[in-house]
C-alpha cells in the first residue's frame, strides 16, 4: 500500500511541523522567563509549561488520516476531490474507483514529497523572536533599574582595584570565579548555602569558605579581617581560606600579581548571629505560694520555651529545704515535664502538677523551683533558666528566733547539717546496720562522710581556709559531682591519702607548734614574718582570736577524722571524734557570742587629754590631682567632616595629613561599626577609598561627607567660652544699664 | 538758586567787570572836559549801558523758564504685560525702555514723567530718576522665600533656628531642611496658606563653614528650590573653673565630675576644717589659693561658690572678685540654699520672691526636679536662663561680667536617674550664660544683606586697632572711619564668585571674615522683595496710569541780540552825538 503510506508520511510530516511550531512558542515562553527571571529551573519549568499548553491548544496528535486526506481535497487539484480512496483497500472498491485511485496515485506521487501540510511555523517563529525580545528589553531595564537601585547597595560580587593608580601595560589578574560556602552549624538546620555575594550573614560558629579562582599569575592573596591578616592557601590558580565566623566584622582581600603590585577589594560586611539563648516563661504563677498544711498542695506549672534554633532539653529544677537554722536541710530533685516532647523544636509549651505532698513535704518545709531549658547549640549549649519559684507549706508552729542585744551577726553558717546531726544520723546507721544491705550502709555511711566534709569545709571558711564548696541551691549537685570525683580520684590510695596527712595532724593538737613545723622554712626565709601582719595566712586571719582559733583548727582535725571513719564505712569509730567535735563547736560557739561584739568599728585609743580640744595642727591640707583626656565624641569624624567640607569647597589640596586624619576617622567609626557593620559600611568604605588617588574626586568627598554626617550622633552639651567684642560704647551702655539698677 | 547760576560764563564774571570798569573809568577821563555839560551826564549813562551790554554778551545771563517734556514707560522685570498693553493703548507712541541694572537709562534725560513696571530699579540706580516724577505701577506678588533668618555663626554644639517665610506656598509641597551633605533633617508642608512660616532647629555635628540648604519640593518628592543656608560653626574652648565649698556636696560633686571629664580646667576647694582646706585639680597645674585677689582670679572664666563661702567672703576678697566680675568680666554662680534667698538686697546680688513651688520639670520626656520655694524677683537687669521656657537660673550683669544662681535643688538627681544628657543640658545652658566670654579685637557685620558676585559687599568693622587694613582677594580695602566712632570702620568688597569668600584682616590684629555670595538664582524672591519694597518708598504706591506732567523749571540764556542792540544804539548815539551837536 504505497499510496496510503504517502498518505501516512504526509500527516507524520503534518503532525512534525505542528510539534516543531509547539516547540518554538515554547522556546520564545523559556527564553522570556530566562532573561526575566535568570534562573534555569524556572526556565525549564517555563519550557515545559508553554510546549504543554501549546500541545494541548493544538493538539498535532489528532491529525490523522481523514485530516490529511480532507487537506488534499480541498487544496490539491491533483487529488480530484477522491484521495479518500488512496486509504481504502483496492479490493473493496468499483472499478471506476480503482481507476481514479490509480489516476490519482500516479499523479499524487510526484507531488506528495513537496507537498506541504498546513502550519503556521512562521507564526511560531515569530512569535518566539518576539518574546525573546520582549525578554530583552525587560532585562535591560531591569538591569538598568538595577543599577540605579544598586547604586546604593554594596556590590554583589568581589571586585579587585589596583591600589595604586599606575599604568600597567601588564596583564592584570582577574578574577574568574567566585565561591563562598557558608557551612552554618549543624544543629540550626540552616542548609549551607554557596554565594558570590561577599557581604555575609550567618550564625555564630558557622565555617566560611571562601575560594577564589583567578585568571593570571597571582603569587599570593590574604584576607584582611579588621586588620588580621589571613593568607588563602593555593592550589594552581584557585585560592582557599576557611574560617569560623565568631564576631561580626569587615574584609576585604587583597592580592599582589607576579610583579608585585597590589589590589585590593572594597570592604565586604560579615555578620554574625549570635544564637539566642532560650526563653522560659512561667505562666500564671505567682512567685510565692502559701499552702496550709490542709489545703490540697497542688502547684501547676506551665512553661512555653522558645528558642531561636531550636530546644533541646527542658527539666525542673525542684530544691526541698526542711528544718530552718543550723538543722536546714535541702533535697534537690530534678523533675521532668509531663509526656515528652521533640527535641529541637522552636517553641515548646510544657505543663507539670507539682504535688508537694509527693515531694514528701511537711508543714514548714519549702520548696524552690526553676525550670532550666537548654538549646541545641553545640558544642556549648546556651542555658537559661526560669526566675525561682517558691512553694511553701505553713508550719503550725513557729520559732520567732530573737538575737540578743548585743549580737550584731549572727555569724553562725546555716545551710549545712550540724554536727549535732551527722551524730544522730550517724547512730541511726549504726542502728540500722543490721536491717541494711551492704551498698546502703556503704552509700549511707559516705554521704554522712560527705556531709561531715561539708561542715568541716564550713568551718574551714572561719580559719580563712580556701573552699571549694558552694552554697547556691542551684548548683548543689553540681557541687555533689565534683566531690564525687574527687573521692573516686582518691580511691586509689584513700588511706594514705587521708590518715597520712591527717592522722598526724590530729596528734599535734596544739596546732600552732604543727604548723610551726610545716611553715618552719618558710619563717627562716622571712625574718620579719613574726613582726607582720599577713592576711594571706589563714592563720593570721582575723575572724576569731587566737585560742578561738586553736579550738577550731582542733575542730576541724577532729572532723576530717570522724570523716576519714565514715569514708571506710566505719561509723562506730567515727563516732568519738564527732563527738569531740561537737563539743568544741559548742565551746567556740559560746565564745563567738561575746566575740561578734567586737567586730565592727574600732576607734583608735584617744589619749584623754587630747579629747574636744580642738587643736588640729596635724591636720594639713589635701591636694588632688587629676587629669582627663577630653575629646569630643567621634573628634576625627567630625574634624573629616570639617575637612572634607573644605575640600569640597576647593579651598585647598589632597594632603597627606588628611589622609591621617580620614584614617582616624576610620578606626573611630571601626569600633561602632563592629555592632551594626551594615550601616557602617558605606562610611568605612568611602573613608579608604579615599586614600586611593584614584578615588580623590569631588564627587567622592561629598559622598563620603554626606555618609559621614548620616551616621555621625549628636554632639553632646558641653559648656565653653563664646567669642565676644566689647568696645567703648558698649562698655558705656552697660555703665548706663547699672547706674539705672 | 544761587548767584552762580545766573550767567552762563560765571568765571568771567570778574575780569568781565573790572574791563568794563576801567573801560567806563577811561571813557569818563576822556570826557572829563565837558563835565559840567548835561550831554556830559547823557553820555555817561549811555556809555554805561553799552559797556553793560558788552558786558553781558559775554557773561551770558540766564533766566529761568517752566518746560514740559513727554512720558516714558521703563520695564523692569517682572513686569505685567497687560499692564504695559493698557498703558500703550493709553499713551500712543509712548517711550519704552528696558531696565538693566547698573545702566545709564536713555529715556530718562528727554522725559520727565515715567511709568515703572515690574519689580522697579535696583537701589543703587535710583538716583538716575531722583528729579522726574515716577509712577510705580509695580507687579503682581512674589512666590518664593520672601525672609530667612538664622545665626551667620554659631559655637558648635548650640542649636542653630532658622526662621523663613514662604509668600504663596503651593499646598502640598513641602521645606526641607537639608544638612551640609544632603541628608534631610526635617521638613515641614506648606499648608496654603499665604505667607508660610516655616521654622527648624539643629544642631550642626562639625564645626567649619558649612552650606545647610532650605530645600522646596513638590508633593513627589521633586527638588523646586534649593536656599543655601551658609553657617559657620566654631569650637567652643573650656573653660577655666574655680568651685569654693564650704562643705562638699553631692551638687558640687557631680557638677565638678561633669566639667572635670569634659576637659575644663577646674580647681575645686572644700573646707575641711577651720584653714584647711582639700584642693583638687582637675586638668590643671597646682595651685592653691586661699584669698581672692583680681589678679589670681584673672586667670579664670567662671567663679562657682556656695552660699556660705559666697557671703562669708572677707571684704577684700569680696571687692577683689566684684572687680575681677566688673573689669575682667568673669562670671560668679553662686550654690544656693536656704539661707540665700533670705538674703537682703545689700547683701545678695539678686533676689527673690517665694513662689511656694517645690517642683519643677522641664524638657521632653519631662524631667523633675526639686527647687526652692522660690523665684527670682524680676527686675530690671535680671536675664533668666530658661529651660524650655521655664526659668531655671537667672543672672544679673555686673560690669562686663555676669552674676547668676539657680533655684534647683540637688539637680544631681538627673544624673542618678541616668539622665545624664538632661543634666549636660541644663549645666551647659546655665554656665554658658554665666561664663566669660573671649574677649575678641574686632566684630565684624555684613551691612548687605544678600551679597552677590560684582555686586558691592558693604561691611562694617569695629575694632579699636589703629588704622586697620581688609584685604579682598589680595587688593587692600579702603576703610571709612567713622566720624564720632572711631572704632567703627566702613567698607566695600566686590566679591568675585559665589560661595564663601573672606575679607582677610591683617595678619596678627585682626582675625579673618567670611561671608558667603549668593549667585543669581538664590535668594531671589527675597531680593526681587527688597527692590520692590526700595521703589515703593522711594515713589510711593500710586496705583494710577493717568501720570501728572510735571513742568520742570529749566534756566534759558537770554538771546544775545538784545545785547547787541542795546550795544550798537549806544554806541551809535555815542558816535552821533558830537555830529548832532556840531
Amino acid at each position: 500500500m504505497m499510496e496510503e503510506g504517502l498518505l501516512n508520511g504526509f500527516k507524520k510530516r503534518w503532525q512534525q511541523t505542528l510539534y516543531v511550531e509547539c516547540l518554538f512558542y515554547a522556546i520564545g515562553a523559556a527564553g522570556l522567563v530566562y532573561l526575566v527571571s535568570q534562573n534555569i529551573g524556572y526556565t525549564v519549568l517555563a519550557l515545559a509549561l508553554a510546549f504543554g499548553v501549546s500541545l494541548a491548544i493544538i493538539k498535532p496528535w489528532k491529525i490523522s488520516v481523514e485530516n490529511a486526506i480532507a487537506y488534499l481535497d480541498a487544496h490539491v487539484p491533483q487529488a480530484g476531490f477522491s484521495s479518500g480512496l488512496l486509504v481504502l483497500p483496492p479490493d473493496q472498491l468499483t472499478n471506476l474507483s480503482k481507476l481514479q485511485r490509480y489516476r490519482i496515485a500516479t499523479q499524487l506521487q510526484p507531488i506528495f514529497s513537496k507537498l506541504q501540510p498546513p502550519h503556521h511555523v512562521m507564526r511560531a517563529t515569530l512569535v518566539m523572536f518576539g518574546l525573546i525580545l520582549l525578554g530583552l528589553a525587560a532585562r535591560f531595564v531591569g538591569t538598568d533599574l538595577g543599577k540605579a537601585s544598586e547604586g546604593n547597595t554594596s556590590p554583589k560580587e568581589i571586585q579587585f582595584a589596583p591600589l595604586d593608580s599606575l599604568s600597567t601595560s601588564l596583564e592584570i589578574p582577574t578574577l574568574e570565579n567566585t565561591v563562598i560556602s557558608i557551612d552554618q552549624p549543624d544543629y540550626t538546620g540552616i542548609p549551607n548555602a554557596r554565594t558570590t555575594n561577599p557581604n555575609l550573614k550567618a550564625v555564630v560558629g558557622s565555617t566560611i569558605i571562601w575560594q577564589l579562582e583567578f585568571d593570571g599569575e597571582v603569587s599570593e592573596v590574604t584576607l584582611d579581617r579588621m586588620g588580621e591578616l589571613f593568607p588563602l592557601s593555593k592550589s594552581k590558580n584557585n585560592f582557599t581560606l576557611r574560617q569560623k565566623l565568631e564576631a561580626s566584622g569587615f574584609y576585604s582581600f587583597s592580592f599582589k600579581d607576579s610583579e608585585g603590585n597590589a589590589y585590593v577589594t572594597d570592604l565586604y560586611s560579615l555578620e554574625a548571629i549570635k544564637d539566642e539563648s532560650p526563653v522560659v516563661e512561667i505562666e500564671d504563677l505567682d512567685q510565692y505560694s502559701y499552702f496550709e498544711f490542709d489545703e490540697d498542695k497542688q502547684v501547676s506549672l506551665n512553661t512555653i520555651i522558645t528558642d531561636d534554633f531550636g530546644v533541646a532539653d527542658a527539666f525542673i529544677v525542684a530544691t526541698v529545704s526542711k528544718g530552718t537554722g543550723e538543722s536546714v536541710k535541702f533535697r534537690e530533685e530534678t523533675l521532668r515535664f509531663d509526656g515528652t516532647f521533640p527535641k529541637g523544636k522552636k517553641r515548646l509549651q510544657l505543663q507539670k502538677q507539682l504535688d508537694l505532698d509527693q515531694l514528701n513535704m511537711d508543714p514548714g518545709d519549702e520548696l524552690y523551683f526553676y525550670v532550666e531549658a537548654v538549646d541545641n547549640k553545640s558544642p556549648i549549649s546556651n542555658i537559661s533558666r526560669s526566675e525561682t519559684y517558691f512553694a511553701v507549706i505553713r508550719d503550725t508552729i513557729t520559732d520567732d528566733f530573737a538575737v540578743e542585744s548585743t549580737l550584731g551577726v549572727d555569724l553562725m553558717p546555716d545551710y549545712f547539717r550540724s554536727q549535732r546531726q551527722l551524730i544522730i544520723d550517724t547512730e541511726k546507721l549504726i542502728k540500722d546496720k543490721p536491717n541494711l544491705s551492704e551498698y546502703d550502709f556503704k552509700f549511707k555511711s559516705n554521704e554522712l562522710g560527705f556531709d561531715q566534709k561539708s561542715l568541716r569545709l564550713k568551718y574551714g571558711q572561719f580559719m580563712g581556709d580556701e573552699t571549694e564548696m558552694q552554697t547556691a541551691p542551684g548548683q548543689v549537685s553540681e557541687a555533689e559531682d565534683d566531690h564525687d570525683h574527687e573521692e573516686e580520684g582518691e580511691e586509689d590510695d584513700p588511706l594514705e591519702g587521708y590518715s597520712h596527712k591527717h592522722d598526724t595532724e590530729n596528734e599535734h593538737n596544739l596546732v600552732e607548734e604543727h604548723d610551726h613545723g610545716e611553715e618552719s622554712e618558710e619563717e627562716e626565709e622571712d625574718p620579719l614574718h613574726d613582726y607582720l601582719h599577713d592576711h594571706g595566712d589563714p592563720e593570721a586571719s582575723t575572724l576569731f582570736e587566737k585560742s578561738l582559733k586553736a579550738k577550731l583548727r582542733d575542730a576541724l582535725s577532729i572532723m576530717w577524722d570522724a570523716e576519714l571513719y565514715l569514708r571506710l564505712y566505719q561509723p562506730e569509730k567515727s563516732l568519738p571524734y564527732q563527738y569531740q567535735a561537737l563539743k568544741i563547736i559548742q565551746e567556740i560557739k559560746n565564745s563567738a557570742r561575746i566575740y561578734v561584739h567586737r567586730i565592727g568599728f574600732d576607734p583608735p585609743p584617744i589619749k584623754e587629754e587630747k579629747r574636744l580640744t580642738g587643736d588640729i595642727k596635724d591636720i594639713s591640707n589635701v591636694n588632688k590631682k587629676d587629669t582627663f583626656d577630653h575629646q569630643l565624641s567621634f573628634f576625627h569624624a567630625r574634624n573629616a567632616i570639617s575637612r572634607l567640607e573644605e575640600l569640597v569647597q576647593a579651598q585647598n589640596e589632597f594632603t597627606e595629613q588628611d589622609a591621617t586624619l580620614l584614617q582616624n576617622a576610620g578606626n573611630e567609626l571601626a569600633e561602632k561599626a563592629v555592632v551594626e557593620p551594615l550601616k557602617y559600611l558605606k562610611v568605612l568604605q568611602g573613608l579608604r577609598d579615599l586614600n586611593k588617588v584614584s578615588n580623590r574626586t569631588m564627587e567622592n568627598y561629598k559622598t563620603v561627607r554626606k555618609n559621614l554626617l548620616s551616621v555621625l550622633p549628636k554632639v553632646e552639651n558641653n559648656p565653653g567660652k563664646e567669642n565676644r567684642y566689647m568696645d567703648d560704647i558698649n562698655e558705656l551702655y552697660l555703665k548706663e544699664l547699672e547706674s539705672y539698677d | 538758586m544761587t548767584d552762580g547760576t545766573m550767567f552762563l560764563n560765571p568765571k568771567l564774571l570778574v575780569p568781565v567787570l573790572l574791563g568794563g570798569l576801567v573801560l567806563w573809568a577811561i571813557f569818563i577821563w576822556k570826557e572829563w572836559s565837558q563835565r559840567n555839560q548835561r550831554r556830559f551826564w547823557i553820555k555817561l549813562i549811555v556809555s554805561f549801558l553799552g559797556i553793560l551790554s558788552l558786558a553781558l554778551l559775554v557773561l551770558k545771563p540766564t533766566y529761568s523758564t517752566t518746560a514740559t517734556f513727554g512720558k516714558s514707560i521703563l520695564l523692569s522685570e517682572g513686569y505685567r504685560p497687560k499692564q504695559l498693553d493698557s498703558l500703550k493703548s493709553k499713551f500712543k507712541r509712548i517711550q519704552i525702555e528696558e531696565y538693566t541694572p547698573g545702566k545709564v537709562l536713555t529715556s530718562v534725560a528727554q522725559k520727565d514723567s515715567l511709568f515703572v513696571l515690574g519689580y522697579g530699579l535696583e537701589p543703587f540706580d535710583l538716583w538716575q530718576v531722583e528729579e522726574k516724577t515716577v509712577t510705580f505701577l509695580g507687579t503682581d506678588t512674589i512666590t518664593g522665600w520672601a525672609s530667612i533668618h538664622h545665626n551667620d555663626v554659631i559655637t558648635l554644639g548650640d542649636e542653630l533656628n532658622i526662621e523663613a517665610m514662604y509668600q504663596n506656598p503651593v499646598q502640598g509641597n513641602w521645606a526641607v531642611l537639608m544638612d551640609n551633605g544632603g541628608n534631610p533633617l526635617d521638613s515641614v508642608s506648606f499648608s496654603g496658606t499665604i505667607n508660610q512660616l516655616v521654622e527648624f532647629e539643629m544642631v550642626p555635628k562639625a564645626s567649619g563653614q558649612f552650606e545647610f540648604a532650605l530645600v522646596e519640593k513638590d508633593s513627589d518628592g521633586e527638588e523646586i528650590s534649593t536656599e543655601p543656608i551658609p553657617v559657620q560653626v566654631i569650637k567652643r574652648e573650656p573653660l577655666r573653673i574655680l568651685m569654693f565649698n564650704n562643705f562638699p556636696t553631692f551638687e558640687t560633686k557631680y557638677l565638678k565630675n561633669f566639667l572635670a571629664e569634659n576637659g575644663h580646667e577646674v580647681v575645686v576647694r572644700s573646707q575641711l576644717t577651720r584653714n584647711k582646706y582639700k584642693f583638687e585639680y582637675f586638668n590643671t597645674t597646682a595651685n592653691p589659693m586661699y584669698q581672692f585677689t583680681q589678679k589670681s582670679l584673672a586667670s579664670f572664666d567662671l567663679v562657682i561658690l556656695d552660699t556660705d563661702v559666697y557671703l562669708g567672703l572677707g571684704s577684700a576678697s569680696k571687692n577683689a572678685l566684684e572687680k575681677s566680675v566688673k573689669e575682667d568680666g568673669i562670671g560668679v554662680f553662686v550654690q544656693p540654699n536656704t539661707s540665700f534667698f533670705r538674703q537682703s538686697r545689700n547683701t545678695s546680688f539678686i533676689s527673690f520672691k517665694p513662689d511656694g513651688e517645690q517642683k519643677l520639670s522641664f524638657g521632653d520626656p519631662a524631667h523633675t526636679l526639686v527647687k526652692f520655694p522660690y523665684d527670682f524677683q524680676d527686675e530690671f537687669l535680671l536675664e533668666p536662663i530658661r529651660m524650655d521656657s521655664i526659668s531655671v537660673a537667672a543672672y544679673v550683669p555686673r560690669g562686663v561680667g555676669k552674676m547668676g544662681t539657680t533655684v534647683l535643688q540637688n539637680s544631681y538627681q538627673l544624673v542618678l536617674d541616668g539622665n545624664q544628657e538632661a543634666y549636660a543640658m541644663l549645666w551647659t545652658q546655665i554656665l554658658n550664660a554665666i561664663a566669660r566670654r573671649k574677649e575678641q579685637n574686632e566684630a565684624w557685620e555684613g551691612l548687605t544683606q544678600i551679597p552677590r558676585i560684582d555686586q558691592a559687599f558693604q561691611f562694617r568693622l569695629r575694632t579699636p586697632v589703629n588704622n586697620p587694613k581688609v584685604r579682598s582677594d589680595r587688593t587692600v580695602i579702603p576703610l571709612l572711619q567713622d566720624v564720632l566712632v572711631p572704632n567703627h570702620w566702613e567698607g566695600a568688597a566686590y566679591p568675585l564668585k559665589s560661595g564663601w569668600n573672606q575679607l582677610e584682616g591683617s595678619l596678627d590684629s585682626i582675625t579673618d571674615f567670611s561671608y558667603y555670595v549668593f549667585d543669581d538664582s538664590q535668594r531671589w524672591a527675597m531680593s526681587k522683595l527688597s527692590t520692590l519694597q526700595a521703589n515703593l518708598r522711594q515713589f510711593g504706591n500710586r496705583n494710577r496710569e493717568t501720570g501728572k506732567i510735571n513742568k520742570t523749571q529749566k534756566r534759558e540764556p537770554i538771546s544775545s541780540v538784545w545785547f547787541f542792540v542795546v550795544f550798537l544804539l549806544s554806541m551809535g548815539w555815542l558816535w552821533l552825538e558830537p555830529k548832532l551837536g556840531n
